[in-house]
């Protein structure tokens, strides 16, 4: 139920940024939004919007971000593909490694990935999803990301 | 450019990933404009929090009163408002002025009525002004973002993406202007640091660029496009410049003339 109600709030409420595959990226953000919800206990705000496509393995994409000094941020990357491995590291403006924590997180039925960044300085940050490892050809991902 | 980013991305995947590579050449990414398609705008709440974090801001001093007259203008203009009404309801909230969320609440009902997009934003505008009520200020920040993605999810289906960009942009616009304001009065680097938004100036250009000829011969989104091109040399061109007061306050002044253009009544 609890399932069904976050991706009835992804279908009602969330625009995707990025090319659209409708009904795997949606499984894939409920995902990625329930890896979310302990974070929002501790205080973060999960943003409407959202990041999803679909990468073949070893594949990688870079996402341009306006992050401010001062807050704190996590992103979540999720996937409904079981068996695949994602993740999401984050770079500054200079390509340095920019996070300060980045993990699997336990979802049930799917798989999301999290990484946590304290940003150093106002300005644009190179998010870079992967898929290092999937059963299939191509696997959906989404990505949303909260602030505090 | 397919070559280099298929290398860039090849070394990228070459490392094991349980341990990401310290540092990437970020030359070898695609061209940024590939990927600012799919920036995310901060909402204002994102930089507001940063403020709150480092002084007290008397956001009632910010807030501006949101008449309840009927919408003026074209389709671009009135998008452009809503934007920077749905930014109001931001400040509102910080400033704790359920009146003032209220009647924002009707407004965002008012704007997006006068674009078809009224039924989209009917929940959330009463979920805005019950939470206001209640004085619930997560969740009516929650409801302004969501307002902000419904409107634009409207837009886009009903073909009008270009608009939808014009909320954003809107919000962006009334966003910064406060957020000059803020700094203006109680002036810090790290304040002004959040003016450094690159990404943002970069992504709006782009759309406002690629807008039908109609819609940007609208003379407010032209003004709005040059008043991009003024902010571009002022907002420091790389990350950790440091921004004057003086540059705030005239970063400032250009904004608010943008936003005065965009609440203009039409004649």
């Amino acid at each position: 139920m609890k399932r069904f109600a976050t991706i009835l709030l992804a279908l009602a409420g969330l625009t995707l940024a990025g090319p659209r595959a409708h009904s795997t990226i949606d499984d894939a953000l409920s995902f990625a939004l329930e890896a979310a919800e302990p974070y929002v206990k501790e205080g973060f705000t999960v943003r409407e919007d959202y990041w999803g496509g679909d990468l073949g393995v070893k594949q990688t994409k870079a996402i341009v971000h306006q992050l401010f000094k001062g807050n704190e941020y996590w992103f979540w990357m999720g996937s409904d593909m079981k068996d695949c491995k994602i993740s999401v590291h984050i770079y500054d403006s200079e390509g340095n490694l920019a996070e300060v924590e980045a993990k699997s997180l336990r979802v049930n039925g799917g798989i999301a990935f999290g990484t946590r960044i304290i940003p150093k300085k106002t300005g644009s940050y190179y998010l870079i999803v992967e898929v290092e490892k999937s059963p299939k050809e191509r696997t959906t991902w989404s990505l949303a990301y909260g602030f505090r | 450019m397919m070559k280099a980013l298929a290398l860039a991305l090849a070394a990228f995947s070459s490392v094991a990933f349980a341990e990401p590579p310290a540092h990437i050449d970020l030359s070898q990414l695609p061209h940024q404009s590939k990927m600012i398609d799919e920036v995310v705008v901060p909402v204002p709440s994102e930089i507001f929090g940063v403020l709150d974090k480092l002084g007290k801001p008397r956001w009632e001093d910010v807030l501006r009163p949101v008449n309840d007259a009927k919408a003026s203008g074209d389709q671009a203009q009135i998008a452009l408002q809503l934007g920077t009404v749905i930014a109001e309801g931001f400040i509102a909230v910080e400033a704790e002025n359920v009146e003032a969320v209220k009647n924002i609440g009707k407004k965002v009902l008012t704007l997006s009525e006068a674009i078809n997009v009224r039924k989209a934003v009917l929940k959330r505008s009463k979920s805005i002004t019950d939470f206001a009520g209640k004085k619930e200020w997560t969740a009516v920040r929650r409801e302004l973002d969501g307002a902000l993605s419904d409107v634009k999810a409207a837009m886009i289906e009903l073909n009008s993406e270009q608009m939808s960009q014009l909320v954003s942009l809107g919000g962006w616009l009334r966003g910064t202007e406060a957020l000059t304001s803020v700094v203006s009065s109680n002036f810090s680097k790290d304040g002004a640091e959040l003016l450094h938004q690159p990404v943002m100036l970069d992504y709006f250009e782009k759309q406002l660029a690629g807008m039908r000829p109609r819609t940007k011969g609208n003379p407010v989104v032209t003004k709005v496009q040059k008043g991009l091109l003024d902010i571009r040399p002022l907002i420091g061109l790389t990350d950790g410049t440091e921004i004057s007061e003086k540059t705030v306050k005239e970063i400032g002044a250009i904004v608010h003339e943008l936003i005065q253009s965009i609440g203009a009544r039409a004649r």
